[in-house]
């Protein structure tokens, strides 16, 4: 019996059962063959040891900060990173590595992408005339652009691409899973704030993860705990727990919490990296990575 | 290699446009051979129908941010209860909510309607009603509330059409839409499709810190761009009060400025500043509205006070 609250993907699209009557099952049916571009982007990605999505499905928990505090943090520790942005109406990553002023080059070996704290990072953001430009584009648009920036930007040899997501599970993720299913794709790691009303659309991304055939490398609670700065006082703004519960309940690993803390909040507005400093914060993060290869090596 | 499109800025004409399909921004665009066929261009009479569903809805106000997680559906809840609220006027107000986050809906469980499911009668699909207020939302037709809409963009504009046009709102005061991040779709489908039954104005949410105001902006001028009166700008989580000390602190910090600044660089109303409340979060958590739950906050008191803007802004326009 065909799921209709799945868009089928590979064969099918177009033709499924749930395909009937929907609006865009024209625009599906003639997109069937693969895209011309295909071998090229398998190409560039086998180049990249780890690819790992970061996702959530909610917005505003932290992907992106997530996203880049673990980049910057791998590259930290020595490793080769580059951070692929597929938020195309919300691109937060070149504010998050202050490289908001660079505009794409593109060389004879593809499309250079910025370096900041020593990631590699791309971007919609760069294309753009200025900073306030709304993306006003619909689904096939963003497809076509994350396509592009798959097969097309010069990321070299890496060790990790983190891949990070806007909320929702829609255009950006369906295309992103299935312009990488010739490649292997190591897991997602889904980033929640502890409160249910976040982690109602988690269980959503859980199902999504477990339906695209992604492998759940485990996840991460942001937000979770505020130290009030005058009497230490802890406050559950938004909960406490429930994402290491919800990961017992689906068998799930738990990567760890991260506390909220202004000052971060503060360094990422600036575009500055956590790892000057030693604290809590940083400590968190660095034990997220540890997990995250742990979790990896168990798969392989 | 192919060079980075020149078009790069160009916006999609729309599907309706004489030039979809024909712009350098369509090269390449999988959409581009149906669009430029006309086949996409035809008339829509759905909007017709939307024009004849809607016609005795006085205020349509859409929620918008551009940035998630920044109260978007927790204010239009608020917004919405306290509309509707009827202590202070003589008549009944009658308010509808809206929510057209397919892939996310929380409206369900904010107002405690969590597994809720909607029914048909010979009028079309009948909201969920919370006291007078009438909801709607792709969570009540799921069977589990858990399930994923893993939907493209076309069939997400699908059912949005469809809550427009099939949905018995019947004679509302307010219809009040909660959307989700981004200028994409879903908010191109909402414009598009109440195209002939105008739109009041929209509130903007969002946090003070820059990396929100960032997407914010885009929000404004997405708004500006296809002419949706901004009603102003609400910034959400602007103070933490300890319930410990009752120490003020600031959690997201206004690094630029805040939403206060980017309203007087672009010109638009500021509503207002709603303070963080950890009773917030739990009060959506167990679908118990906050402001009815505890109406003496600070929080609760602020949010009033943006609503009441809200209200004179669409008197003013019916005036």
């Amino acid at each position: 019996m065909s799921d209709i609250t799945v868009c089928p993907s590979k064969e099918e699209v177009g033709y499924a059962r749930q395909c009937d009557g929907c609006p865009g099952q024209q625009y599906c049916q003639s997109s069937q063959s693969e895209h011309p571009g295909q071998s090229a982007l398998d190409v560039r990605m086998k180049a990249i040891k780890r690819k790992i999505l970061i996702v959530s499905g909610k917005g505003g928990v932290g992907k992106s900060t997530m996203s880049s505090q673990l980049a910057m943090g791998i590259a930290h520790f020595g490793s080769k990173v580059g951070v692929l942005d597929v938020d195309i109406c919300g691109p937060s990553l070149p504010k998050l590595f202050n490289c908001e002023d660079y505009q794409i080059v593109s060389q004879e070996w593809g499309w250079i992408p910025a370096i900041s704290n020593g990631v590699s990072v791309m971007s919609v953001a760069f294309m753009l005339p200025n900073r306030d430009s709304p993306v006003i584009w619909r689904g096939p648009r963003k497809t076509n652009i994350i396509i592009r920036f798959l097969k097309d930007t010069y990321w070299g040899k890496l060790d990790y691409l983190l891949i990070d997501t806007p909320p929702g599970t829609s255009d950006e993720h369906l295309s992103t899973i299935s312009s990488l299913k010739n490649v292997k794709v190591d897991g997602a790691v889904i980033v929640t704030t502890p409160q249910e009303l976040a982690l109602d659309t988690i269980r959503r991304e859980i199902t999504f993860c477990q339906k695209m055939n992604v492998t759940i490398l485990g996840i991460v609670e942001n937000m979770s705990g505020y130290v009030c700065p005058c009497c230490d006082e802890i406050s559950d703004i938004f909960s406490t727990g429930g994402a290491e519960e919800l990961a017992n309940e689906f068998d799930i690993p738990f990567l760890g919490k991260v506390p909220l803390d202004p000052s971060v909040v503060q360094l990422c507005d600036t575009g500055k990296t956590i790892w000057e400093t030693e604290n809590q914060y940083s400590d968190s993060i660095k034990n997220i990575i540890d997990n995250i290869e742990i979790e990896i090596n168990k798969i392989q | 290699m192919q060079p980075i499109p020149e078009d790069k800025q160009e916006h999609c004409p729309g599907t309706e446009s004489d030039q979809a399909g024909k712009q350098s921004a369509c090269e390449g665009c999988p959409n581009q051979q149906i669009c430029a066929s006309g086949e996409a261009n035809l008339p829509d009479p759905d909007l017709g129908n939307i024009k004849e569903r809607l016609k005795d809805v006085k205020h349509k106000i859409l929620v918008l941010s551009g940035k998630g997680g920044v109260g978007k559906s927790t204010f239009t809840s608020q917004l919405a209860l306290a509309l509707s609220d009827t202590e202070q006027e003589e008549e009944e107000i009658d308010v509808g909510l809206l929510d057209i986050d397919i892939c996310g809906p929380s409206i369900p469980r904010i107002m405690g309607l969590h597994g809720s499911r909607v029914h048909n009668s010979s009028m079309g699909w009948e909201p969920v009603y919370v006291d007078q207020l009438a909801v709607m939302s792709i969570g009540f037709l799921l069977d589990d509330p858990a399930d994923a809409i893993i939907w493209r963009g076309p069939k997400k504009n699908g059912i949005i059409k469809q809550f427009l046009k099939d949905v018995n709102w019947g004679e509302l005061d307010y219809l009040v839409v909660d959307t989700p991040p981004g200028t994409s779709d879903e908010h191109i489908s909402i414009v598009q499709y109440l195209k002939e039954s105008s739109i009041t104005g929209a509130v903007i949410v969002t946090t003070p810190q820059e990396i929100s105001l960032l997407d914010v902006r885009k929000e404004i001028n997405f708004c500006k761009k296809v002419n949706i009166p901004i009603i102003g700008v609400v910034e959400n989580m602007s103070i933490f009060v300890c319930p410990n000390c009752k120490a003020e602190s600031v959690i997201f910090p206004p690094t630029t400025g805040g939403a206060v600044k980017m309203c007087e660089d672009m010109d638009i109303p500021f509503l207002g500043s709603l303070p963080l409340d950890p009773r917030i979060a739990r009060s959506c958590d167990t679908g118990k509205p906050f402001i009815v739950e505890y109406p003496d906050t600070p929080a609760a008191i602020a949010y009033r006070s943006v609503v009441d803007k809200v209200k004179q802004f669409c008197e003013d326009t019916t005036k």
